[in-house]
């Protein structure tokens, strides 16, 4: 039985959990050794839909994502001590976790030897083996055709599309111009329907 | 003909689950790796330590090596060298200056053209050199 993603919340870019710490308290808790634990078992909490779902929209595969999200907050833990606090704890999770996926598909493609081809289609093998695309061909084709983008595009486009977040927040995370960003969207979304009108 | 199509078009959803209980149970995951991880960096001084002892004889040994081989005299065959480099003229003053010709030297004289040796390059008076002669009986030195 698969849980469904009734959690995720499309509509709002913050986080959309229960818990109420907020970071800054989260912070104080973390530096102190006797809250340290429940500071960062909260914080997890807090962000971890978020950041698997941004991690398995990149690389489709449930343990991937999941592997991968384990690490990103193994990340945070070791970091966390470092975190500078000149950008939201929020924006600076979720870069960890976007270099964490470019690292993964980078490595991926360096197995294959030849990039970009091989790897893409064995994500959209996955895609179209994904049960719960299974009868939903709309689906499974827009599905395919965010996947023909390149990396840093799809990206991109999933954290406006799916995500809503605003463009000066990807900015911070993946430290490109709101302009370019604009432009990197725009032309995602011609593509996507190019290729959707070519299937 | 190809059909116009509209992303906007296409109802916005996320099309993949999780299993059952599967953001339950994430941070009783992530909370065990993180324990794990501060056992493994534990564990990483204390095995630190005895390897220390074990690395600080072996680099006193090479380093001891290294000083011997550094401090092993130049090749025999680099002198020559240097030797043949060195003009006659400069032998001699050489000699004439700091060497005390033994009796056996004279032996070689024989060898030596008479303008390459002049007299006064022997720093002896001729009598001086006879009573020399006279001193030492050649016959019982073996060349």
């Amino acid at each position: 039985m698969k849980e469904k993603n009734s959690k995720y919340c499309y509509s709002q870019h913050l986080p959309c959990s229960r818990h109420t710490l907020e970071d800054k308290e989260l912070l104080e808790k973390f530096a102190q050794p006797e809250s340290r634990n429940m500071a960062f078992n909260q914080l997890v909490r807090k962000y971890q839909e978020k950041i698997y779902w941004h991690i398995r929209k990149m690389v489709i595969d449930h343990d991937d994502a999941d592997d991968l999200t384990q690490d990103v907050f193994l990340k945070v833990w070791k970091n966390l001590d470092n975190f500078r606090q000149d950008s939201q704890l929020y924006t600076w999770v979720y870069r960890i976790a976007t270099n964490e996926c470019l690292s993964f598909l980078s490595s991926k493609k360096r197995k294959f030897f030849l990039p970009l081809n091989d790897v893409t289609a064995e994500l959209m093998e996955k895609v179209e083996s994904s049960p719960e695309l299974a009868g939903d061909e709309v689906q499974q084709k827009l599905q395919k055709a965010i996947l023909r983008l390149p990396d840093k595009q799809r990206l991109v486009f999933n954290m406006k599309y799916f995500d809503e977040m605003k463009y000066e927040e990807m900015s911070d995370i993946l430290g490109t111009s709101v302009g370019a960003l604009k432009a990197s969207y725009h032309i995602a979304v011609k593509k996507i329907e190019e290729f959707l009108k070519e299937d | 003909m190809k059909k116009e199509f509209k992303l906007s078009d296409i109802p916005k959803r996320n099309p993949y689950q999780v299993p059952d209980g599967y953001f339950d149970r994430l941070p009783m995951r992530v909370m065990e790796r993180t324990a794990s991880r501060g056992q493994e960096q534990a564990w990483l001084p204390n095995l630190w330590r005895p390897l220390r002892l074990a690395v600080a004889p072996l680099l006193l040994m090479l380093l001891f090596v290294g000083v011997y081989f550094y401090s092993m005299p130049t090749q025999p065959e680099e002198q020559i060298v240097n030797l043949a480099a060195v003009s006659d003229t400069a032998i001699v003053d050489y000699l004439s200056t700091y060497a005390t010709l033994e009796t056996t030297d004279f032996a070689e004289l024989n060898t030596l053209r008479e303008q390459e040796l002049p007299a006064e390059v022997l720093n002896v008076s001729a009598t001086a050199a006879e009573e020399e002669l006279e001193y030492y009986n050649l016959h019982d030195i073996d060349y």
